[in-house]
Parts: C-alpha cells; sequence; structure tokens
C-alpha cells in the first residue's frame, strides 16, 4: 500500500520539478551572460507572454472549455492598473496585485454565468467580451486614450534588466503555483472534466464549482501580466484587448501542449524568440510564421512537449 | 421495513415521445429491484431522473424522505446516489488509479473518510475489490471491456453510495466476466447494499434479484417476483417474445 501511494504523490514528478528548478536558475543566470537589453526585452516578452498562455492552459487546456478573450482580462487589467497609476498615483506594487483581482472578479463574473451552460457559450461570451473591450476602449478615448492608448506610467523597474529580474520572478512564481496546481486533487478534477464532464459530475463533483475557480485563478493571473506589461512599457494600448492577442495566446499553448503547464512555456518561447528571428524575412515573416504553426499542429497535433517525452521515453528505452 | 427511495407519478416526454409514464416504484433498504423492458423503453431514462441528469415533467422522487428531483447531479451523489453508464465512458486518458480518485474527492468521500484515511487507500481498496489492482497504473482507454465495466462501478461505489444503480452491467461482457461481476453484487447485497439493477440479459438478473419491474413503452406493465415476471403474459408478450427472436 505504502509503496503505491508514494507512487500516486510522485505525481508531482521530481523530473519536472528538477527541470523547473534549472529552468529557473537558468532565468536568473540570463542577465549575467546576456547584457544586451534587445535580448533582455526580447526575453521579458518571453515572460509575459508564457504568462499569458500557462494561465490560459488552466482551463482550457485542461477543461477544454475554449476562452476566446484572454486579452479582455489582460487589457482589462493593463488600463486598470494604467488609470490607478496615472489618476491615483498607486505604483506598481499595488497596482499589479489589484489588477489581477479586478480581473479575477471579472472571471467570477463572467464564469458563473457561462461555464454552467454546455455547448460554446462559454468561447462565444469571452469572445465578445474583449470585442468589447476594445470597441470601448477605441469609443472612449477621453478616458481610454484610443487608439494611442495611455503613456506616462510609472516604470516596473527603471532598467531593462530590473524589467527581466521581476517579470522572470513573477514567471516562475506563476509556472510553479500553477504546475503544482495542475498535480493536485484539483488539477485532477479539472482533467477529469476535460475528459468526460457527466462522468465528472456522476461522482459527485461540483464541476461548475471547479470551472469558475479555474477561470478566476486563470484570469486573475493574467491580469497580473497586462499590469505588469503596461508598467514594462510604461504605456498601454488597445492592442493589449485585441483578438489577436488572445489566437496568439492559444497558438502558443496548442503548439506547446494543451492541459500541461510545461508544454505552453515551450510554445510561449518558441514562439516568441522564432516570430523575432524572422524579422529580417520583411513581409514574408507572417507567412512563413504561420505555416509553421500549421506544420506543427498538423505533425504534432498533441503539441511539442508531447513530441519531446516520446523522444525522451525512446532514448530511455521505455517506449514499448 | 425502510424505504430508501420512493418514486410517484414520474413522467417524462421527448417532443412527442412518452419515454416514461406515471412510474411508481418503492425500494426498501438492502434491496435490489431489478428492471427489465425491451430497448427504447425508458428504462436508462428512468436512471436520468432519478439521478438529476434530467428533470421530470411530472412526479416526484424521494430518496430518505427528502425531494430530490430538483437537484443536480453532484448533488445527489452527495445524497448518497451513484449510478453507472450505460455506455461506460470513462476518464479515457487518464490512469485507472486516477479515475477512481475523482470520486473520493467529492463532498461525500471527503466527510466519510475516516480522520487519517488517504484517499488513495480507499481507492486502492475498490480496485482490489474488483480485482483490477493489477491495472492501477494502466490508461483507462487500455483496459478490456470487462474491465472498463468494473471500473465503473467501483468509480460509483467510491462515494459509498446508500443507494447504487447500475444501468445494464451485463451486457457486452463474456460468460466468465458476468460471472465475477454476479459474484461481486452478490457480495454487495450482502454487506447490505441497496441496488436497482437494469439488465437486458434476463438470465443473469432473474439470480440476483428479489423483485423485477418491468417497463414497456414507458409504463410500468408490471412487478413481482423473478418468477411473476417471467409468467406475466404482458412481459412475456411485449419481452420475451422479442428476447427469443435475438
Ligand atoms: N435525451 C433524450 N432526448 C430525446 N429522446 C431521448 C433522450 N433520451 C432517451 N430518449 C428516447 O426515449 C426513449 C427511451 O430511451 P431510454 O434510453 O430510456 O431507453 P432504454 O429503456 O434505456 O433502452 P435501451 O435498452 O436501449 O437502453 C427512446 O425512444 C429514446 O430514443
Ligand atoms: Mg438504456
Amino acid at each position: 500500500m505504502e509503496k503505491l501511494s508514494d507512487h500516486y504523490t510522485q505525481r508531482i514528478s521530481l523530473k519536472s520539478l528538477g527541470l523547473l528548478g534549472i529552468f529557473s536558475v537558468a532565468v536568473m543566470l540570463v542577465p549575467l551572460v546576456f547584457r544586451d537589453p534587445y535580448y533582455l526585452e526580447l526575453l521579458f516578452l518571453c515572460h509575459y507572454y508564457v504568462i499569458l498562455a500557462c494561465s490560459w492552459d488552466l482551463l482550457s487546456g485542461f477543461t477544454g472549455n475554449v476562452n476566446f478573450g484572454h486579452a479582455f482580462f489582460v487589457g482589462g487589467a493593463g488600463f486598470a492598473g494604467a488609470l490607478m497609476n496615472l489618476h491615483l498615483g498607486w505604483a506598481p506594487w499595488l497596482t499589479l496585485p489589484i489588477g489581477g483581482a479586478v480581473a479575477a472578479l471579472c472571471g467570477l463574473l463572467v464564469g458563473s454565468f457561462t461555464l454552467k451552460l454546455k455547448g460554446p457559450y462559454f468561447a462565444a461570451v469571452t469572445f465578445c467580451f474583449a470585442t468589447l473591450l476594445y470597441k470601448w476602449i477605441m469609443i472612449r478615448y477621453d478616458i481610454f486614450g484610443g487608439e494611442e492608448g495611455l503613456s506616462g506610467l510609472d516604470w516596473l523597474a527603471e532598467t531593462t534588466t530590473g524589467n527581466y529580474y521581476i517579470s522572470g520572478v513573477i514567471m516562475i512564481l506563476v509556472v510553479v503555483f500553477l504546475y503544482i496546481l495542475s498535480k493536485s486533487p484539483f488539477g485532477l478534477i479539472l482533467r477529469s472534466i476535460g475528459e468526460n464532464e457527466t462522468a465528472s459530475e456522476g461522482s459527485g463533483i461540483n464541476t461548475t464549482f471547479y470551472k469558475v475557480t479555474a477561470f478566476m485563478i486563470s484570469a486573475g493571473i493574467a491580469g497580473v501580466a497586462g499590469a505588469m506589461y503596461g508598467h514594462a512599457q510604461m504605456h498601454v494600448g488597445p492592442e493589449m484587448a485585441h483578438d489577436s492577442l488572445s489566437a496568439l495566446i492559444i497558438i502558443m499553448v496548442v503548439v506547446g501542449g494543451m492541459g500541461s503547464i510545461i508544454g505552453p512555456i515551450i510554445g510561449a518561447y518558441l514562439l516568441t524568440l522564432v516570430n523575432e528571428s524572422l524579422r529580417f524575412m520583411g513581409e514574408f515573416r507572417l507567412l512563413i510564421y504561420s505555416s509553421a504553426v500549421v506544420v506543427v499542429i498538423l505533425f504534432a497535433p498533441k503539441g511539442i512537449l508531447d513530441i519531446v517525452q516520446r523522444g525522451w521515453r525512446r532514448l530511455a528505452g521505455q517506449e514499448r | 421495513m425502510e424505504p430508501l427511495l420512493e418514486i410517484q407519478g414520474l413522467s417524462k416526454a421527448f417532443g412527442g415521445l412518452q419515454a416514461l409514464w406515471d412510474f411508481h416504484l418503492t425500494v426498501n433498504k438492502g434491496e435490489i429491484v431489478g428492471i427489465i423492458g425491451p430497448n427504447g423503453a425508458g428504462k436508462t431514462t428512468l436512471f436520468n431522473l432519478i439521478t438529476g441528469f434530467l428533470r421530470p415533467d411530472s412526479g416526484e422522487v424521494r430518496f430518505r424522505g427528502e425531494r430530490i428531483s430538483h437537484l443536480k447531479p453532484h448533488q445527489i451523489v452527495n445524497r448518497g446516489i451513484s449510478r453507472t453508464f450505460q455506455l461506460v465512458d470513462l476518464f479515457q486518458e487518464m490512469t485507472v488509479l486516477e479515475n477512481i480518485m475523482v470520486p473520493c474527492y467529492s463532498h461525500r468521500a471527503r466527510i466519510q473518510r475516516k480522520k487519517g484515511e488517504k484517499p488513495w487507500e480507499i481507492a486502492l481498496g475498490l480496485l482490489k475489490e474488483m480485482d483490477l489492482l493489477h491495472r492501477t497504473e494502466e490508461l483507462a482507454k487500455n483496459l478490456a471491456f470487462g474491465e472498463l465495466r468494473m471500473l465503473d462501478i467501483a468509480r460509483a461505489m467510491a462515494t459509498e453510495p446508500d443507494l447504487l444503480l447500475l444501468d445494464e452491467p451485463f451486457s457486452g461482457l463474456d460468460t466468465e466476466d458476468a460471472e465475477i461481476l454476479s459474484a461481486i453484487i452478490r457480495r454487495m447485497h450482502e454487506q447490505g447494499q441497496t441496488m436497482i439493477i437494469i439488465e437486458h440479459r434476463l438470465r443473469d438478473l432473474m439470480r440476483l434479484v428479489e423483485r423485477v419491474v418491468a417497463i414497456v413503452f414507458g409504463r410500468k406493465v408490471a412487478e413481482g417476483t423473478p418468477e411473476e415476471i417471467l409468467n406475466n403474459e404482458e412481459v412475456v408478450k411485449a419481452y420475451l417474445g422479442e428476447e427469443g427472436e435475438e
């Protein structure tokens, strides 16, 4: 009995935790090697997208309820943080958590009305909310600055290196938190909902409660990221609430591997770096980038993480 | 005897189709009641109505005297009614153990657990009872059909239900697996488990139950001991005739 129970608890696999540890140390060491602000800014973007992709994964990757409007929380909290900063003078250490809380509250409200319905309602409503926010930002330029957005926010940190470290620490905290959560009973239940919601309900699980809670956490983390991004750029713009951001987040998770937390990290880094490295291709960039995404999705429908794991198992001779 | 479940005047229509009509049934503690009926008679609909997956058009279901017809499926499970599904379809990409862990985290399983008892200990105990211990780490999708059935029953038992509803547990099983399942059902019965079993395969069912209800076109046409039902004219006409042709 003891042996098997250990086996169960080890599902928070030491290998994964070890890899996360190595990853964290690597993130912390990078600025010692790459001092060029260009790289640090690029890697700041990676941190931002990792946070967004992993938070999206918690609800959508695990339960299959696709959130088509993650940008709603990013933009919403970004602008909320900016307004608090500009009008009330609140510093980033306040606007980040408050932005996250506002986003989590929005997630709770939107989720409680839509996640108890089966069918595409949730996807449709999340999409609509993001679009509404985007339009609202454009219309009320007196408040949100319209296309220009809002500028003059307090910096997150004085230097690019500072931005890198703050975003890096937030990313690591988020990733470790989400990974452990995904391996907890809470994560097991989310997976069961994604697999077969009827059987999950039939097992005495209040599936709506778990979905709404996951959505709230997901939204809250996206909100922190949105406020963080605003302060790092000292600017928030309507593109933070745009559909293309929501779509990019989904693509990153799909390419990396849904429902794993680890996969989205790979997807976010890879797509951010590939996108940047194709800059010299000029107008062909989007074409090549999109084709690459399609190829990955065709040949690795479960994402790159799955390919890596299978390759690893084959190397270790475990493949049956 | 103490009535555990009382169903009164339960009716349900899908569009123009009357799937269940004015259905009455009382199940006492410790009993096994069998439900038979031809395809499309409304048997699964009855289970869906009892377990909250469907809302009745009229009539009510009382469990330990409490009206439960308006409750959600998970609330009904947590009050002590569990079911298996006719088309077993569990958490395919999860291991056998993980499949059983899910109900172990339900509200009911949490409060019934003794202090210090770990959820996986309960889960492993159930797998042992169902003879699935050697498959603990296997993904559900790799199980044989009979094993899936056992897993579904173990899943339903994990919430320690007062009433267990089995929807055609024997269908698709070979004789050997059917024997094993019969033995398991008998053992649960000896331990006082109350059950309602829907079954198409009469032979397996009749040996297990004390009381049988026959449903034809959504109506209860007969209720009695297995012998009474087997000799009931209406049942023979509606059901056994069809069975004979199979
Ligand atoms: N959700 C639903 N929507 C519409 N019609 C339904 C629904 N569920 C069941 N029915 C119909 O109601 C009737 C009774 O179905 P039910 O599944 O209860 O039969 P059954 O007795 O379980 O049959 P079987 O032995 O084939 O399992 C059938 O004609 C079926 O097509
Ligand atoms: Mg049926």
